[in-house]
């Protein structure tokens, strides 16, 4: 059946038709929910918060978007809710987390190598896949909420930046500027934990 | 200056995802060549993206499956007043 045609059953009170629809993107949604929340708890809260509240607004659709990105964006909605109500950190600014300026150690070799970044290259060869997996997966779902989700929108979701904008209600500069913030930050913090078990494995 | 590396820091976003004019991609390469920890940067950004990347789908758990279930049918029948099937 249609897309079109199940929405209309829907939104006359024909369940099946609703867990139908629902049916073709509870997977995405609870990946969505997954990603942003980081742990399965979250995740299941979003999902069943996002399914409550589209029968709750199911008359309002008016197919203006694939029902899919309705639900999409009311899950969105579901998970900043949630974590607007929690304590959440803040990012340092760009600057915190780029190199000390090459001007600064040019000459000077001593100095030069401790200002050196850590070069990691194969962190695979350090760590077994499923730690490195578990490794990543807290520290994406350890970045303050607003950090996390920009993020994940742009490259777990991999929505264009004007998309995740448009999502999160904030201008593109903010956008990018806060994509680039958490991405910086959490490369610093593999750096760190690859560096550590590197001089651990090989001293 | 602000004494950090790199300079072209407003830049750094559309450089790593495309989107920038050849000729700032050019100088920021310049600039790549000849500063090691920005290159480092740039190369430690990219694996980070493609690392978190790499996470496997987790379908629904049975569970919520079931639990989901119930309470929808239930949100339903409050809202539109008969009982689905």
């Amino acid at each position: 059946m249609e897309e079109t045609e199940l929405v209309r059953r829907a939104q006359s009170g024909d369940f099946d038709a609703f867990t139908e629809l629902i049916n073709a993107h509870k997977a995405q949604i609870y990946g969505l929910a997954l990603k942003l929340s980081g742990n399965e708890q979250d995740a299941e809260d979003i999902v069943q918060d996002t399914f409550l509240r589209a029968i709750d607004k199911i008359d309002q659709f008016r197919l203006e978007s694939a029902f899919g990105t309705w639900l999409y964006r009311i899950a969105l909605n579901q998970a900043r809710a949630l974590f607007n109500k929690r304590r959440q950190g803040e990012l340092g600014p760009i600057e915190d987390y780029l190199p000390p300026g090459h001007e600064l150690s040019a000459g000077d070799p001593s100095l030069s190598a401790r200002l050196a970044l850590y070069d990691w290259k194969d962190p695979e060869k350090l760590f077994e896949a499923e730690e490195l997996r578990t490794t990543i997966d807290r520290l994406i779902a350890e970045l303050p909420y607003l950090y996390r989700e920009a993020f994940v929108l742009r490259y777990i979701e991999e929505l264009p930046v004007k998309e995740v904008a448009e999502s999160i209600g904030e201008s593109e500069a903010a956008t990018k500027s806060r994509i680039l913030r958490a991405r910086l930050a959490l490369r610093e913090q593999l750096a760190r934990i690859f560096e550590d078990r590197h001089e651990r494995k090989m001293p | 200056m602000s004494g950090k590396c790199p300079e072209y820091v407003n830049e750094l976003n559309d450089y790593l995802d495309g989107g920038l004019d050849t000729e700032t991609c050019a100088q920021i390469e310049k600039h790549l060549g000849a500063c090691e920890n920005c290159r480092i940067l740039i190369d430690t950004l990219r694996k980070t993206v493609s690392l978190c990347r790499g996470g496997k789908k987790e379908a629904l758990p049975p569970a919520l499956e079931t639990r989901l279930n119930d309470l929808l049918k239930a949100h339903w029948e409050r809202k539109f007043g008969r009982r689905p099937s």
